[in-house]
């Protein structure tokens, strides 16, 4: 695909979401509202009906931030009408390697966040809203608890509303450290009090979610786009980003960057100018490599792919790869990718729940062969093997999971091929074996860390 | 709430026209079409699909990516492919995936020979695997109860075992520990999976990591034979399928039949075969000498002992059948007493059943099917617990909860395994529960006319019944003991319209597997075959008394024992002691210990005859292996006996006696072996059936309801009542395998009698009632209990509560002493 845009001027973030994310004090309530904040629920409760709503977020072509990139509003008129209980979970089990913008949104501003549930609760009629957090983010719950603690206190949720009458409670649930959990049915699942696996679908959980009752599952970017939505219009939104692809995304890039972090662009601006001009460029002499454009389970795209295609849902997707959350992850040469391919295999070994036999048994075999061939015990028919195998766990699987390690895995293997076939008649990585103990061969780059242990709320 | 009727439509699967329900699944569809589809993790019986094995991938015209058929509902004009080279590459994926980390010891394997895992490997597998690395490895067997045996190595994590545990036991004891490829199936903190339903993850079992130690290394599937026979060890008349080597029963396993038993059998039913070839089991007639020890005598000598005996005591015999007594052997005993001797003290069960209610309550409208309580409106389990009495029917009851949001209401004495998933519970005490019936009635009639202290309860349970579309009524046979408890009951039945629905209805629980059956054919005073009007007769409790007395002389037990499991078991030694005893019996009972004759009796592997389920279903018990030592047939000795009575009997064999005994008996008339087949067949279900109850006798007359006579006796008195329990019995205790389950006494007792009383849970007590008897139990102090009463196990090996109980249960009060003094214990 011939790349859409030259690169004329440096590219730089447009901050919608991240507008007054350094403010000091933001995640109190009494900075957020001086700063504007919670308008946006009170015209959506006193001068809009949910149908207004509905059709505001569907005119708007929000898609889902969290990695499908589903329509937002499309996905909430699924659910049903009617008086039954209907549920909200928010999604902030961010959990995949290279992801961490949902953390610095639910840690800095968390009454956004709060403001869009609601704001969704009733463009959804849900009456019930749950934010599933992973449980790692500790600072991150406790300060949504906080937050949660000053809206009810405020008013904007608890048995009425802004004086308006309607309920909608909001949970805090602390996740106990699975991957899957952020898969949306394991999670309900795990909301449950069950071990968290996913579910068959259909039923789709608009259907039949959380206890049987309808639910709307969404990311915490997505919601915290619909305050935004609601203050200014879908047209105002669609003026942001593609055709297809609308709005801002806060994309998380890591790896062998100079200056990594959460940077919030226009869709659709060139990958380039997100690596080189955002974060840096290489952080090193290396030259760059290649990167996942869409977090480690989106197949990687070489520099000479991908580095000038405008990064949006459907240019990544015709690229072969997808947009997922919006994380980057840049390796530059010295990066071994076989040695790559181990640790992103070895993640989705660890996290597959064991539900379905493809996945459960199509990690654990891939880690084993990779292994070997990083050590340099492999064989020529280990690599046709592992080629194999990805194709046997892909589409067989009952959620995504399996799929996520057979795609980049299979990515990698297509685009370096040779360096695979080094390993094997080299005996190894680099000629020696390296990967033995299972920590040495933590090859993927340190992902970013962007928040200082200060700039805590 | 009835089940829903579905259209048919109309598929094609690999070039095949199928037509099947909508909406069943394409698995399910596909094989009525004789398309077979290979599943590991399906199992309809555990409820919704998972779709974790992925085996049973498909290709579906219009849809992209391969679909599970075990969850895709079919819709008319489906187009599907299960051979193509898309399937079957996945199919082959899917086979080497599953064989990545089982151990491939086939050889050495138990379900070698039987094993989905190798059929499904031979015939949708690749044939090879290219997996060369080291499989996982767990420390195996792992003993996951004495029963069962786990190996994890084989476990392919379909998890069936896992929701057996969970969606149908509902122990929820059986879980998925670690993930991913790390997964295993365990119980928490390694404790041992204690449910009386936990044999059945053997069978649904697709490898074999779950093997049973009673057959582990025992056989192999190709020299076994399959026979089927049903399980007579209880009143759920499960079907089974015996696995027989060299004529000896080896293993039981469930013969699905849906209409009785779903699929399910209970441990007992199970393991209890181990008592066939007890050590212990008498296989020779015997009779008891001067110094009191039963010696063995010929069958002859037996028949001309019996004979003689029978016709010195003439009309003063009586004759009380019980167990698996089939209804022909039934039908003889009645012909014998009442045709040979002109006597009319003829009855079973443990309980006085009156000849006029049980016609009343056997029109064919009053009666539920098993199945009824499937998709009924509300379930109300009446002075029952049914995971004690009728195990697989407590397993029902909550599959109608779970699966189909039928509700839930249960009225009884001591509490019950189903409480937990009750929607209502009330509680009477023992004795008092013709008073809560009437007042539940009369609650339903007009809203709020219940008063006194269980007016909360009951208006609760009416909540429940009131408008339910259909009422499906549980029952235990105790009520028989309270004559009002009856007449409460079928006005209970009025007030929910059950005769004038289909599916709704009324199902008793009796104490002997048999016991509907031996009513029917005539083990019942006041009525012959058929429920036909006979001379009136005393009734099982005043056997007791008469046989004190003198008034009878002689009598005869069938499969029955009634000092271990009729109320007043001190009055039925007395009773026994003083008369000529002939029991037919397995084994030196507590009953046959008092015997002067002992015949030995066939167990359901070896009779030959039918039985009758609580619902009226015909069932046929089949001779599968020879019995030992020439054992007569127990119908063959009882001819024998007729004969020499003079009653001229007109058959000379087993199918003649099966048409005779039909022939004479007007609800069964017509009914062949064949109409009987695997499934059995309900004579309510053959035409006509309505008139074939006999009208007549007394027609129970409706109690005016009254206040529970709940607050009898002085105030601080508790009454004393009987619990069953499943592991208290005869067979439990002449299994190997069983044995470990058989409970000891406990005293049930509410938390503020405890309390009041000082005693603590676990506390050894002295239990005596009545004329000084009394019996050694532990404290066990239960929230669900009513205060003011207190429950020992009726049949219990130690310490029988039967014992105290006088012959009407819930008329004695209790005393307790404590045993060991609780300063002692608190020391130690």
């Amino acid at each position: 695909m011939p790349p859409t845009k030259t690169k004329t001027e440096k590219t730089t973030e447009t901050r919608i979401l991240f507008r007054n994310i350094d403010e000091p004090g933001l995640s109190k309530i009494s900075t957020y509202k001086r700063l504007g904040g919670y308008k946006s629920l009170v015209k959506a409760y006193t001068e809009m009906t949910p149908e207004d709503l509905l059709a505001e977020l569907e005119a708007s072509d929000l898609r889902g931030r969290g990695g499908a990139g589903f329509s937002m509003g499309k996905k909430a008129s699924f659910l049903p009408r009617g008086d039954m209980d209907k549920y909200l979970c928010c999604n902030a089990d961010e959990s995949e390697p290279g992801t961490f913008k949902d953390r610095e949104l639910m840690q800095k501003n968390p009454h956004q966040l709060i403001e869009g549930m609601v704001i969704a609760a009733r463009a959804a009629g849900a009456n019930r809203c749950f934010i599933y957090i992973r449980g790692e983010y500790v600072l991150q719950a406790d300060t949504l608890d906080r937050a949660v603690a000053e809206a009810y206190e405020a008013g904007y949720l608890g048995e009425d509303v802004c004086g308006t009458g309607e309920q909608v409670e909001l949970v805090v649930h602390r996740g106990a450290g699975a991957y899957i959990c952020g898969e949306e049915t394991a999670l309900l699942d795990s909301l449950e009090g069950k071990r968290g696996n996913p579910r068959l679908k259909p039923p789709f959980p608009a259907v039949e979610g959380l206890y049987g009752g309808p639910t709307l599952i969404n990311n915490v970017e997505t919601l915290s786009n619909l305050p935004h939505i609601v203050a200014s219009g879908a047209e105002w939104f669609r003026s942001f980003g593609t055709e297809q692809s609308p709005g801002t995304k806060v994309v998380s890039v890591s790896g062998d960057v100079a200056k990594p972090g959460n940077y919030e662009i226009e869709l659709g601006v060139p990958v380039r100018g997100i690596i080189d001009d955002l974060a840096g460029g290489a952080s090193g002499k290396a030259k760059l490599k290649c990167f996942f454009p869409g977090g480690s389970s989106s197949p990687v795209l070489t520099v000479e792919e991908g580095m000038d295609l405008p990064y949006s849902f459907e240019a990544m997707a015709d690229a072969g790869s997808m947009l997922g959350s919006g994380s980057i992850i840049v390796c530059d040469e010295e990066t071994s990718v076989v040695e790559l391919a181990l640790r992103v295999a070895r993640f989705y070994h660890h996290e597959s729940c064991g539900k379905c036999t493809p996945c459960r048994e199509g990690t654990n075999w891939t880690v084993k062969m990779l292994e070997r061939l990083s050590h340099g015990e492999a064989t020529p028919i280990d690599l046709e093997t592992i080629v194999s195998v990805q194709g046997n766990i892909t589409g067989n699987c009952l959620c995504v999971l399996g799929d996520s390690m057979a795609a980049p895995v299979s990515a990698l293997v297509a685009k370096y091929r040779p360096e695979f076939d080094q390993a094997i008649s080299m005996g190894g990585v680099n000629g020696h074996a390296t990967a033995g103990n299972g920590h040495g061969g933590d090859a993927l780059p340190d992902v970013a860390w962007p928040l200082g242990a200060g700039s805590a709320g | 709430m009835v089940e829903p009727i579905r259209e048919l439509v109309t598929i094609t699967v690999d070039g095949r026209e199928i037509t099947a329900p909508e909406g069943q699944m394409l698995h399910d569809a596909a094989k009525s079409g004789d398309v077979e589809i290979p599943v590991f993790c399906y199992e309809p019986k555990l409820g919704e699909p998972v779709g974790a094995c992925r085996m049973c991938l498909v290709e579906i015209e219009g849809i992209p990516k391969l679909q599970t058929s075990c969850s895709t509902p079919i819709r008319d004009g489906m187009v599907v492919h299960t051979k193509t080279d898309q399937v079957k590459e996945a199919q082959n994926a899917v086979v080497e995936f599953l064989l990545v980390n089982h151990p491939l010891d086939c050889p050495v394997c138990d379900k070698g020979g039987e094993c989905p895992l190798q059929d499904i490997s031979m015939g949708w597998g690749p044939g090879k695997s290219r997996f060369t690395d080291v499989k996982r490895h767990f420390q195996k067997p792992i003993e996951l109860s004495p029963l069962i045996a786990l190996d994890r190595e084989r476990c392919i994590l379909c998890y069936r075992c896992v929701r057996f545990s969970q969606e149908v036991a509902e122990d929820e004891q059986l879980q998925l520990l670690e993930r991913g490829d790390r997964t295993f199936v365990g119980t928490f903190d390694d404790r041992p999976y204690d449910d009386p339903y936990h044999g059945n993850v053997i069978e649904l079992c697709p490898v074999g990591a779950l093997t049973t130690y009673t057959y582990r290394f025992r056989a192999r599937p190709w020299d076994i034979e399959d026979a089927g026979s049903v399980c007579t060890l209880c009143s759920s008349q499960c079907n089974v399928k015996f696995s027989i080597r060299d004529e000896e029963v080896l293993r039981v396993l469930a013969r699905d039949n849906e209409d009785v038993d779903d699929g399910w059998l209970c441990d007992k039913g199970r393991f209890g075969f181990q008592s066939f070839g007890s050590e212990d089991r008498i296989t020779q007639p015997m009779l008891r000498g001067g110094d009191g020890e039963l010696s063995p005598i010929s069958w002859d000598d037996a028949l001309s002992r019996v004979t003689k005996a029978l016709k010195s005591s003439g009309e003063k015999t009586a004759v009380l059948a019980g167990g698996g007594t089939s209804n022909e052997e039934g039908w003889l005993l009645g012909r014998v007493l009442r045709e040979g001797l002109a006597g009319n003290a003829i009855d079973s069960g443990a309980h006085p059943a009156d000849a006029g209610a049980v016609r009343g309550l056997s029109n064919p409208a009053l009666t539920a099917r098993m199945r009824d309580i499937d998709h009924a409106g509300a379930v109300l389990v009446l002075g029952a617990d049914p995971r004690n009495e009728m195990p697989i029917c407590d397993l029902r009851i909550r599959k109608g909860v779970r699966r189909n949001g039928v509700r839930l209401a249960v009225a009884t004495d001591s509490p019950t395994a189903l409480d937990r998933r009750a929607h209502a519970v009330g509680r009477y005490l023992p004795g008092a529960a013709a008073g809560f019936i009437s007042q539940l009635a009369g609650e339903i009639r007009s809203e709020g006319s219940s008063s006194g202290p269980d007016a909360e309860a009951v208006a609760a349970l009416a909540t429940e019944l009131r408008g339910a579309e259909d009422v499906v009524v549980v029952w235990g046979e105790e009520l028989w003991s309270e004559p009002r408890a009856i007449s409460a009951l079928m006005d209970l039945a009025t007030v929910l319209g059950i005769e004038g629905t289909e599916t709704s209805g009324l199902i008793e629980i009796p104490t002997e597997a048999n016991g509907r059956g031996l009513r029917e054919v005539g083990c019942l005073p006041g009525a012959s075959a058929g429920l036909a009007e006979a001379p009136a007769g005393p009734g099982v409790s005043e056997f007791c008394e008469k046989l004190r007395d003198g008034s009878l002389e002689t009598i005869l037990l069938a499969d029955s024992d009634p000092v271990r499991t009729h109320p007043d078991g001190e009055g039925w030694k007395q009773a026994l002691g003083n008369a000529f005893v002939i029991a037919i019996s397995s084994f030196e009972t507590p009953s046959a210990s008092l015997a002067n004759l002992v015949i030995p009796a066939e167990n359901f592997s070896e009779k030959e005859g039918t039985i009758t389920h609580p619902e009226g279903r015909l069932q046929r018990v089949r001779r599968n292996v020879p019995p030992p030592d020439g054992l007569l047939p127990t119908w063959n000795f009882l001819a024998a006996v007729a004969t020499e009575l003079g009653v001229d009997c007109g058959f000379s064999d087993q199918p003649g006696l099966f048409t005779a005994m039909t022939s004479s008996n007007g609800l069964y008339q017509g009914i062949t072996e064949e109409d009987l087949a695997g499934q059995g067949v309900r004579w309510q279900d053959r035409e006509g059936a309505a008139g074939r109850v006999p009208a007549g006798g007394a027609t129970p007359q409706m109690a005016a309801p009254t206040s529970a006579p709940g607050s009898a006796g002085a105030p601080d008195s508790i009454r004393l009542g009987t619990r069953r329990d499943l592991w208290a019995a005869e067979v439990a205790e002449r299994s190997p395998a069983l044995e470990f389950l058989v409970p000891m006494q406990s005293l049930e007792i509410s938390i503020p009698d405890a309390e009041r009383l000082g005693l603590k849970q676990g506390q050894a007590v002295e239990v005596s009632a009545g004329d000084g008897a009394s019996v050694e139990a532990k404290v066990a102090i239960r929230e669900a209990m009513i205060p003011g009463a207190a429950f020992l196990i009726c049949g219990a090996r130690d310490g029988n509560g039967n014992l105290l109980t006088g012959a009407v249960p819930g008329s004695r009060t209790i005393r307790i002493e404590v045993a060991t003094p609780v300063g002692q214990t608190e020391n130690t």
